[in-house]
């Protein structure tokens, strides 16, 4: 077991960073560019959320599945020639008009598999395959950008975010306070524990935090409207986004941080699900909104799926595990006001493997024109680190402003 | 005792078992044996579920009470229609009790009585193969359907088995309301089955209970919804459950095992009714409440994995699982699961092979799975060591103070979901993560050390922290953390010490 000072060897030499939030390295100069991802886990019907009622073939394939539950005649809000949001996206659809949303039609992670796990893996650890990287691409993200720091909004570590580099999570926090004293007596006996010194620290210096009091409530107030049943639960994805937005906003705050949502997975009864899942989404979108205030300019927000679904209804109303999905951009950062991707069509010929829509954007292009235009990271680094062997896939343009 | 004698006892109880008691480790003079013991015999707990209802039960009360709502908000919307009377759905719920305040006390119960027993067991080696089976067959009951079925599952489907060939568990836990219901097998229908190509029998049997009723009441009115095939459990069975992602399935598998099981349902409040239509062919588990519909099935043969199966009803599913329990994949799967949850987060290959030549070797029997391990040296070797979920955290903690019943199951339930792991609710089918990496961020460390003070501020009697961390810790409480116990400022403190401790939070 390694030695209290093999551990302090390890942090003057760089593997461990023991702060959680003062910025050391970072300038602070301009206020940096800011992304959150949103993950919903699951895979998001693509089709559902932004039908594409001007594709001959969704009629066929979609039509007699309503979009809220026993009202055949709720109606998806236009907001293309051929594209509409579903009416719980209320919200987003006045970010589209104002040119802060970006639908990105047709896309997924370069995997054909229909598994959520090694959809999703792929999706985290930035690779082409399921066992590709070790670590997250956003940990990577996160080093790249040095003296940056990364937060996933969740109880446990994810993939996306697990790596060598300086991210800590964060979720509502328990009532009660916690015992100064206690965490002072076990201060010696972490710094012990290879595995667990750095979590620990970092953990300490958490709750020496200035203003946690504030981020303590960024988990339950200060939604555009507590009471909204939309809003849901102090745990659920519309506070889990403007909790995320309230972090960023601070001085000091996290450049880089996660959310993610389950849920999705509607094989069953998707009219009531999305509805409901569509809504909370909604909610999170004005929360983040709401809570980065003047940040929002410098936003960008990445909402994402591990898959699309069939294209056909199955036989118990939902949709089965498909290829193509859709990816939503947010913020005033985005260059919205548009569809973008390539859309494949839903003609039977049309459809891969007879079943579902074609993924035309690999969605690490998508990510990688993100963190090339928005966050500045260079070329090289996109490439070979942050996404491993991804040269031949290139950055999307155009997704943000200039 | 040896060294390694108390080094085997400390495993045996905190890596193997569910955490040491105050009085086990001294008691333990062989570790092995103990275990061994366990592996054949089981889990064993008398009484312990008394009272508990089985899936059967759940089921009617579940079908009464969507009944029973139904039936009034018809009523009240034939009230409102006739301008007689506005009566909302508050009412509605006021009227018939609600969901929660119906069902509520049961769920507790539940709970309860399975933290009883885990807290009752000497070592927990039985108990937390139990509840490793559990999370390998997850059931997450944020989906409603699923909600009353989770307990109820574990109870019947998985202990009876857990210690036995893996077919029967395997049969058994797919064809459980939990799994039908949470992965939406109970409304697969086979499109040329006899309901799939009645027109009349379209929509007739519902994804879920609610739903089932408003595709139904009023046939002439509602949107006839078609029903047919879902593939979500046959996937999960292949992925998950059997030969794990890489055991060598393609889409097609999925397709024709899904096929294959059309027909693997659960009672639903409308079967007197489509019995009418359908009469023949419905077999039923009294116990669990799993219906075989053998008019839903669809009626042809089947390849999977490249073997043929004749059409024989409910037979062919049943014998697709057979084989896929004794797959080599599905051994391979099993035997890693099962090395990294008791040995390492990356467990020996060679041990991970050996289990699995035993597990093949005697037809996959689970017995000889667990002995294998137990047999192994690198099962005892001083490098081996997983980091504790919140659940087990709670457990052992519990145990350590010599807990013999969990003081407010309502707390406790809170406690887990702050710490990630709310009781049976993973939010996916793969279940709770078992690698350290997933449970250790600042965050969640801060909010154990947190629950931590809270358990030694609750503790009834406090009265020598030191020797509670040596009962619990054993050779592994080392220097340091004894010493910080002993210069606690009260006992209360030096007790909160020792849970917050680093060395509490692994299975060493």
């Amino acid at each position: 077991m390694a030695s209290r000072r093999d551990v302090l060897k390890l942090i003057a030499a760089g593997a461990v960073a023991l702060t959680v939030w003062p910025r050391i390295a970072a300038s602070a100069t301009a206020a940096p560019p800011l992304l959150l991802v949103v993950m919903l886990r699951g895979g998001l019907d693509g089709l559902h959320a932004l039908p594409p009622l001007g594709d001959a073939a969704w009629g066929g394939l979609r039509g007699a599945l309503p979009f809220a539950p026993g009202d055949p005649k709720a109606k998806p809000l236009p907001i293309d020639r051929d594209f509409a949001l579903h009416p719980s996206l209320a919200y987003a659809s006045q970010l589209y008009r104002q040119k802060a949303l970006l639908p990105v039609v047709a896309v997924a992670p370069p995997y054909q598999g229909r598994s959520h796990f090694e959809a999703q893996d792929c999706v985290e650890n930035g690779s082409a395959h399921p066992n590709g990287a070790p670590d997250g691409w956003m940990n990577r993200c996160v080093a790249s950008l040095h003296g940056e720091q990364g937060l996933a909004i969740v109880t446990a570590m994810p993939l996306i975010m697990r790596g060598a580099a300086n991210v800590s999570t964060w979720s509502p926090p328990l009532p009660d306070g916690i015992d100064a004293q206690l965490l002072q007596r076990l201060d010696t006996l972490y710094a012990e524990d290879p595995r667990l010194a750095e979590a620990y620290a970092r953990a300490v210096a958490e709750s020496h935090e200035e203003g946690a009091g504030e981020a303590g409530d960024a988990g339950r107030g200060n939604l555009p409207d507590a009471g909204n049943r939309r809003a849901g639960a102090a745990g659920g994805l519309a506070a889990m986004m403007a909790a995320a937005g309230r972090f960023m906003a601070r001085k000091d705050g996290a450049q880089i941080a996660f959310v993610e949502d389950s849920g999705w997975d509607t094989h069953a009864g998707e009219v009531a699900a999305l509805q409901r899942k569509l809504g909370q989404l909604d909610a999170g979108l004005q929360g983040v909104h709401d809570a980065l205030g003047a940040a929002w300019d410098r936003a960008a927000i990445a909402v994402v799926t591990e898959f699309g679904r069939t294209a056909k209804v199955n036989g118990t109303g939902g949709t089965d595990h498909g290829t193509g999905g859709i990816a939503f951009l947010a913020g005033g950062a985005i260059a919205g006001g548009r569809i973008a991707g390539r859309w494949p069509g839903l003609s039977a010929q049309d459809l891969n493997e007879g079943r579902d829509l074609h993924a035309t954007t690999d969605l690490r292009a998508l990510f990688k024109g993100l963190l090339k235009d928005h966050l500045g990271v260079a070329g090289a680094a996109l490439d070979a680190a942050v996404f491993p062997g991804s040269a031949a896939v290139r950055p999307m343009a155009g997704l943000v402003r200039t | 005792m040896s060294s390694n004698r108390l080094a085997d006892a400390a495993s045996a109880a905190n890596r193997f078992g569910l955490g040491a008691k105050p009085g086990t480790l001294a008691g333990l003079h062989d570790a092995r044996g103990a275990l061994a013991k366990e592996a054949r015999d089981g889990a064993v707990n008398a009484g312990a579920f008394a009272g508990l209802a089985d899936g059967a039960a759940y089921l009617a009360e579940e079908n009464r009470y969507v009944l029973d709502r139904r039936m009034r908000r018809r009523e009240a919307a034939a009230a409102n229609a006739s301008g007689k009377d506005a009566t909302g759905e508050n009412a509605i719920q006021a009227a018939i009790g609600g969901f929660r305040r119906q069902f509520g006390p049961k769920l507790l119960a539940e709970a309860g009585a399975r933290w009883q027993v885990a807290l009752a067991a000497p070592l927990g080696f039985a108990e937390r193969i139990v509840r490793f089976w559990s999370n390998h067959f997850a059931v997450s009951v944020d989906k409603r359907q699923a909600l009353l079925y989770a307990a109820p599952m574990e109870r019947e489907a998985i202990r009876p088995h857990a210690f036995g060939r893996f077919e029967d568990l395997l049969v058994a836990v797919e064809s459980h309301p939990a799994m039908l219901r949470y992965l939406d097998n109970q409304g697969s229908i086979g499109p040329s089955s006899r309901i799939g190509m009645t027109r009349a029998g379209q929509g007739l049997i519902g994804t879920n209970a609610s739903e089932a009723g408003s595709a139904a009441v009023s046939p002439d009115t509602a949107p006839r919804r078609r029903r047919g095939l879902n593939e979500n459990l046959a996937r999960e069975i292949l992925e998950l459950h059997t030969l794990g992602v890489d055991g060598g399935y393609m889409q097609a598998d999925v397709t024709e095992l899904a096929q294959a099981i059309t027909g693997w349902s659960v009672r639903g409040p409308r079967d007197d009714r489509i019995a009418g239509a359908f009469g023949s062919g419905m077999h039923a588990d009294p116990k669990t409440g799993f219906v075989f519909r053998e008019y839903a099935h669809e009626p042809a043969a089947r390849s999977i994995l490249r073997r043929r199966y004749a059409e024989e009803g409910i037979e062919q599913g049943r014998r697709v699982l057979a084989d896929l329990a004794v797959h080599p994949a599905t051994a391979k799967h099993l035997s890693f699961k099962l090395a990294r949850h008791f040995v390492a987060d990356d467990p020996p290959p060679a041990l991970v092979r050996r289990m699995a030549v035993a597990f093949l070797d005697s037809g996959g029997d689970l017995r000889e799975l667990y002995l294998a391990l137990l047999r192994s040296d690198e099962a005892w070797s001083g490098d081996a060591r997983k980091f504790r979920t919140p659940d087990d955290f709670l457990l052992a903690a519990l145990r350590a103070l010599g807990t013999e019943q969990v003081p407010d199951v309502r707390m406790a339930g809170a406690l887990l979901a702050r710490l990630g792991q709310p009781v049976f609710m993973p939010r996916s089918p793969a279940g709770f993560p078992d690698t350290a990496a997933s449970w250790i961020g600042p965050d969640a460390l801060l909010k154990r050390i947190q629950v931590a003070g809270e358990l030694s501020s609750r503790a009834s009697r406090v009265l020598a922290p030191g020797r509670i961390a040596g009962d619990a810790l054993g050779p592994h409480l080392d220097a340091a953390t004894s010493q910080a116990i002993a210069r606690a400022e009260s006992p209360r403190q030096g007790l909160g010490l020792l849970l917050a401790s680093p060395r509490f939070q692994w299975r060493i």
